[in-house]
């Protein structure tokens, strides 16, 4: 068989055991699926760090609640002594489905699925686990992701969906929901965090909490951390406002007409969300407390949803490839 | 190395999990042998043998070897694979320049459907337990912390590894090119150039592969000699369970 290239009927293009030839390239929003599916792998894997199945897990819960209106507050200080109360079992559990998650995305069959549920498990975590990123307590800060690490997880899933609303999509976050749609999510988000970065409360505790974030970390990210804590507490205000223009200026990027404006920002964008990520200590990782790896990541992987494409070729032998390549189930 | 510091039941998992996929491994070698069905020799004995490893770690009971017997052990792992990848580097190369179906690199050894082509995702795997072996000290303790950026780069490589197998399981083919059903052309004749198709014309879903195309599942060779791969999807099952296995035992290290 391998001796030869013999030529069999047409076959439709369905899933078959892919060791029987090769496998279509990926195209961008599968790759970007894939990431989102490897953050939730991580998630889940951190999920059973020896330290989650401690008190020190609900009782992080339970601090969220803290701030939060009583509507809001009752239902995660329930959750919190619930799983405090089954603590292996929850917690497992908790792990266990952000492992499937994340597995559930990478395999084709189960990715729709995979996405509907990691959408609504992220809302229940953003309720339960983040109070809402701490938006109505008057604490949310973008040391600790504000507003809210977990929802990020859900726009990713709605901007990756694998449909195709827009036949000529200029990025890829535009595919499934149309380019209003993407560009309001995106300024949705990056705009928020524009506001959180000047409000009163976070700007003045801003450089506290990431100093804050140096304990338990490696000596490397502990200085930088501390060095970034101790600048911006002695320039909280005219740092809050340059971090606040920058985040704007990224938000409202994605509407400007020209490409390489769109990709400016798109630049932008992915070192506010480097600079994010090392301010909130990659997320505590390094910790044993970490849940997941914080927005970081999610911000880069949101900006490069929305790089802008290059023109599509006028040739139209070329331009069935994509198409081809780009379905999934 | 020192016994993990984690959920006892939860090691046990683990450590039942990485057993069963050496046993499972350990079948394959023999399957394939007495049904000379092709699979990766060298995949499937590194994978027998980081069981075996893993479970010891995990749960203190299943040691079997010094923690530096076994590191020396992976150490010759990381060479060979290192080595296979270093050969289908040079395989792809020559591809590229349109050497792919003629000549010895279609025959070649690293073509061998015995072999994995793809070699760098088990040349970190046995890295990671080179480093997991050799890192002085109890896990998580300061003196692991100082390298705990290299667990992180290992442990989302492998866990990037894990999704990337598991879209590969069911990874469409692309549709084929409406070449007629004619005869089978030999091996070692070159594409003819009266029938020319668009560079990007896929491969037929059901049609054979030459030895030399690059592969799918577990990005291995195809099956050769006329015979279909031994089971690739569990294959990559394995791999998988190997991948979420070992990021966690590196997350445990940060």
């Amino acid at each position: 068989m391998s001796e030869s290239l013999a030529v069999a009927r047409p076959v439709p293009a369905e899933p078959v055991p892919a060791e029987q030839g090769r496998i279509t390239a990926l195209d961008p929003r599968r790759k970007l699926q894939l990431a989102l599916g490897a953050i939730w792998l991580l998630d889940g894997i951190l999920q059973y760090q020896p330290s989650m199945f401690t008190r020190a897990f609900p009782r992080m819960l339970s601090d969220s609640a803290r701030g939060n209106p009583a509507g809001v507050a009752a239902p995660i200080t329930w959750s919190a002594g619930f799983i405090s109360h089954h603590l292996a079992v929850t917690n497992a559990v908790f792990a266990t489905i952000q492992v499937a998650l994340g597995l559930g995305i990478a395999w084709r069959p189960t990715v729709r699925l995979a996405l509907a549920a990691s959408v609504a498990w992220s809302l229940g975590v953003w309720w339960l686990g983040e109070g809402l990123g701490g938006v109505l307590a008057g604490t949310a800060s973008l040391a600790d992701g504000a507003p809210g690490t977990v929802i990020l997880y859900a726009v990713l899933a709605v901007l990756l969906w694998p449909a195709d609303r827009d036949a000529d999509p200029p990025f890829v976050a535009a595919r499934a929901v149309g380019r209003g749609v993407a560009r309001g999510l995106w300024l949705v988000a990056w705009g928020s965090m524009a506001v959180v970065a000047v409000l009163p409360a976070a700007r003045a505790a801003l450089g506290g909490a990431i100093s804050d974030m140096a304990a338990g970390e490696p000596a490397w990210l502990a200085w930088t951390d501390s060095r970034l804590g101790a600048l911006l507490g002695q320039h909280g205000l005219p740092a809050s406002i340059a971090l606040a223009a920058a985040l704007a200026l990224t938000a409202a990027g994605v509407f400007l007409p020209s490409r390489r404006a769109q990709a400016a920002a798109v630049v932008l964008a992915l070192l506010a969300a480097a600079v994010l990520w090392l301010a909130q200590g990659l997320g505590g990782i390094f910790t044993g407390m970490a849940t997941d790896p914080d927005s970081g990541p999610l911000l880069a992987l949101l900006a490069l949803s929305f790089w802008p494409r290059a023109a599509a070729p006028a040739n139209p032998a070329n331009t069935a490839a994509p198409a081809a390549t780009g379905s999934l189930p | 190395m020192t016994h993990m510091n984690s959920p006892g039941w939860l090691s046990g998992i683990f450590a039942a999990l990485m057993l069963t996929v050496a046993a499972y491994c350990a079948g394959r070698l023999v399957t394939a042998r007495l049904w000379r069905r092709p699979t990766e020799l060298d995949t499937d004995s590194a994978h027998i043998i980081m069981g075996v490893a893993m479970a010891g770690m995990l749960v203190s009971g299943l040691r079997t070897l010094p923690a530096d017997l076994w590191a020396g052990v992976f150490g010759a792992g990381a060479a060979w694979f290192a080595g296979q990848a270093l050969r289908g580097q040079a395989l792809r190369g020559q591809a590229l320049r349109g050497q792919a179906l003629r000549g010895r690199a279609r025959r070649g050894a690293v073509t061998s459907p015995w072999r994995c082509l793809h070699a760098t995702p088990h040349l970190v795997e046995c890295a990671a337990m080179v480093y997991m072996f050799l890192l002085p000290g109890p896990f998580g303790s300061p003196v692991g912390s100082r390298f705990s950026f290299l667990s992180l780069l290992l442990a989302l490589f492998l866990l990037g590894h894990v999704v990337v197998q598991g879209d590969r399981l069911t990874a469409p083919v692309p549709a084929p090119a409406s070449v007629p059903a004619a005869a089978p052309v030999p091996a070692a004749a070159p594409v003819p150039a009266a029938a020319p198709v668009p560079a990007a014309a896929p491969v037929p879903a059901a049609a054979p592969v030459p030895a030399s195309a690059p592969a799918a599942a577990g990005g291995c060779a195809p099956a050769g000699f006329g015979r279909p791969r031994l089971a690739p999807r569990c294959a990559v099952l394995c791999k998988i369970a190997m991948g979420i296995t070992m990021g966690y035992m590196l997350v445990l290290m940060l």
